[in-house]
């Protein structure tokens, strides 16, 4: 469970450019739940994602995950929560060009210190898990919209992560592929996985996969609640 | 401890397959990077080689040699000087030497003459060196002019070629017998040009020198210790003089190095961050950065200095010969032995390897602390 507390973050503080991205939010995301932020572009979705899921610090409030407070933990045991409980699909894929698929899959891991092999074959696996077992060698600048957003799924599975966080995940991708990538979020939640996704996609949004939804405005939580 | 292992080898697979990424960057870093290495590296085995070299060759000179001054300047030493020498407690032998330098007008060259001692010539022959050979193209059997001190020129015949081995001191060599070397040179006979001793006790060169100097107020002993120092110091100043030439180039390389380590890439940054954000710590990243730079620098270390050994001991330095070896027109053909100091090679590996890893690094400190949302962000 990730319980959050009154978490605000407030950017270039004290600057004549301060920016208040998100205001005195606070939730509760439960574990097995896919949660969808929803709200307009600058209503704080990407902050709060990244707070939830140890990228950004909070400037004030708490977040403890599974009744464990990180919001005081030094950067090291944030980048190892983030490691090991995390998996990132980023909006731009946020793949590394001139890698292969597979490598770009096992960079996770590798902090990690996983034997090669081992290490190799999982992602391989992972990889197959999409049907892109077949790209494995290809270069990622060479994939097509919708096998570089399975790569980067893959790579956000690759340490088996118990959170799954998404952040405008179909904002490249046609109809075709954001109804595939929805059959991707069905697999995981069928897996058990804990499933985060920030959009305004309509697709996304109004999937009957969605357990519970938050609606933010501005910074704020306008609603918040389960789906029937 | 196997996980640490583990891991650093996995930082430093993406590393290699980082560098090979971006090729056309790294291959012109590597190229100028191992280009300054190579400058350095064989101007450092060079003059080193030249001194061991030199040492060589003076062990087997005399220990003290015995010259006259007059008005301040070197000038012709009478044979009976020799006699007082050689009563001189702890002297063994005292032998006169004749030589002398001969400029050719035609090659515009200088040669040194020296009589024959060891090697027996029938009047009117000679041997010279490889490098008067080569020059004149003269061989064996063949007969060669020279201008004697009255303005006549006297014709010889190549009796020898002196061998090639001893090319450094030999090359601008020409050997003829005493008389004819009187004769040519104008030296009067009771003269000879020095007088070369041997010292039954090495500690004692000092306090011979001194007895000489007492008993013979305008004689000049030189210890042979002197003339390898000399040596010592004029390869050194050579060497000195081309690393100043070159300073430009490595000076460019500094700036070069600093702006390709310090400027990271927008892309460069991007990608520490999208390693952040999937979990790699701020160490991880250090240890790439540091990776990354080792393996330029460290590579290019390692072609640059076998790239120069290859030059200095295969090719006989055939860049840098006219600078280092003299100013000579007659340069001597020979093949260096190689010597190595280890201290010179740790000198070079501090001052180009250490430098550019900690360049890498510490610009990258600066991308590597920043949070990692800036992924989110871009």
């Amino acid at each position: 469970m990730i319980k959050v507390t009154q978490i605000s973050k407030v950017y270039n503080a004290g600057r004549p450019n301060e920016f208040t991205a998100v205001r005195e939010v606070s939730l509760t995301v439960n574990l097995g739940e896919v949660t969808v932020l929803k709200g307009p572009s600058g209503s704080g979705k990407t902050t709060l994602l990244g707070m939830l899921g140890c990228m950004v610090r909070p400037t004030s409030g708490r977040i403890s995950l599974s009744h464990r407070e990180i919001t005081s933990l030094p950067e090291r045991f944030l980048t190892q929560i983030r490691r090991e409980t995390f998996g990132f699909i980023f909006q731009q894929f946020n793949l590394i060009k001139g890698l292969t698929a597979l490598e770009n899959v096992m960079a996770p891991a590798y902090p990690t210190g996983e034997k090669f092999a081992t290490l190799r074959s999982r992602a391989l696996e992972t990889l197959a898990l999409f049907n892109l077992a077949h790209k494995a060698a290809a270069k990622v600048e060479w994939l097509s919209g919708g096998e570089a957003q399975r790569v980067a799924i893959a790579r956000a599975l690759i340490n088996n992560p118990a959170i799954i966080i998404a952040d405008e995940p179909t904002a490249h991708l046609d109809t075709k592929l954001s109804h595939e990538f929805m059959a991707i979020i069905r697999q995981l939640k069928d897996d058990g996985k804990t499933i985060l996704i920030a959009s305004h996609d309509p697709i996304v949004y109004d999937s009957e996969l969605m357990t519970s939804r938050i609606e933010l405005r501005d910074g704020s939580v306008v609603t918040a609640g389960s789906l029937p | 401890m196997p996980h640490t292992i583990e891991k650093q080898r996995h930082i430093i697979d993406f590393t290699l397959a980082s560098l090979l990424r971006r090729r056309g960057k790294n291959g012109a870093l590597f190229t100028v990077y191992t280009l300054i290495v190579f400058i350095l590296a064989s101007v450092m085995f060079f003059t080193y080689a030249l001194k061991e070299e030199a040492a060589q060759v003076l062990k087997g000179a005399p220990e003290i040699v015995v010259q006259r001054s007059l008005q301040g300047r070197y000038a012709p030493i009478p044979l009976e000087y020799a006699a007082k020498i050689r009563g001189i407690r702890g002297v063994m032998a005292v032998r006169p030497r004749l030589w002398g330098y001969y400029y050719d007008s035609v090659f515009l060259a200088n040669y040194t003459i020296m009589t024959a001692e060891s090697i027996p010539l029938p009047p009117g022959s000679i041997a010279i060196g490889h490098g008067i050979s080569r020059m004149r193209r003269a061989y064996e059997g063949d007969t060669i002019s020279f201008t004697g001190v009255d303005g006549k020129a006297r014709n010889f015949t190549i009796a020898k070629i002196l061998p090639q081995e001893s090319q450094l001191l030999s090359a601008d060599l020409i050997l003829m017998n005493e008389d004819e070397y009187r004769e040519f040179s104008g030296l009067p006979p009771g003269l000879a040009s020095d007088l070369t001793l041997k010292v039954r006790n090495p500690k004692e060169l000092t306090t011979i020198a001194e007895k000489i100097v007492k008993a013979l107020p305008d004689s000049r002993p030189i210890i042979r210790n002197e003339i390898l120092r000399t040596y010592d110091a004029l390869f050194s100043w050579r060497g000195g003089l081309l690393i100043i030439i070159m300073s430009a180039a490595v000076l460019a390389f500094v700036i070069f190095a600093w702006d390709k380590a310090s400027g990271l890439s927008a892309e460069e940054k991007k990608e520490i961050g999208i390693l952040k954000a999937v979990g790699w710590e701020t160490s991880d990243i250090l240890f790439m950065k540091f990776w990354e730079g080792m393996t330029v620098s460290l590579t290019s270390f390692l072609a640059g200095t076998i790239l120069a050994y290859g030059h200095i001991f295969f090719t006989s330095a055939a860049l840098f010969a006219p600078v280092l070896k003299g100013w000579s027109v007659l340069y001597p053909v020979f093949r260096l032995t190689p010597f190595i100091n280890p201290g010179q090679i740790a000198t070079l590996f501090f001052l180009t390897v250490v430098p550019y890893t900690v360049t890498t690094i510490i610009p990258s400190w600066r991308a590597a602390t920043i949070d990692p949302d800036s992924v989110l962000r871009s």
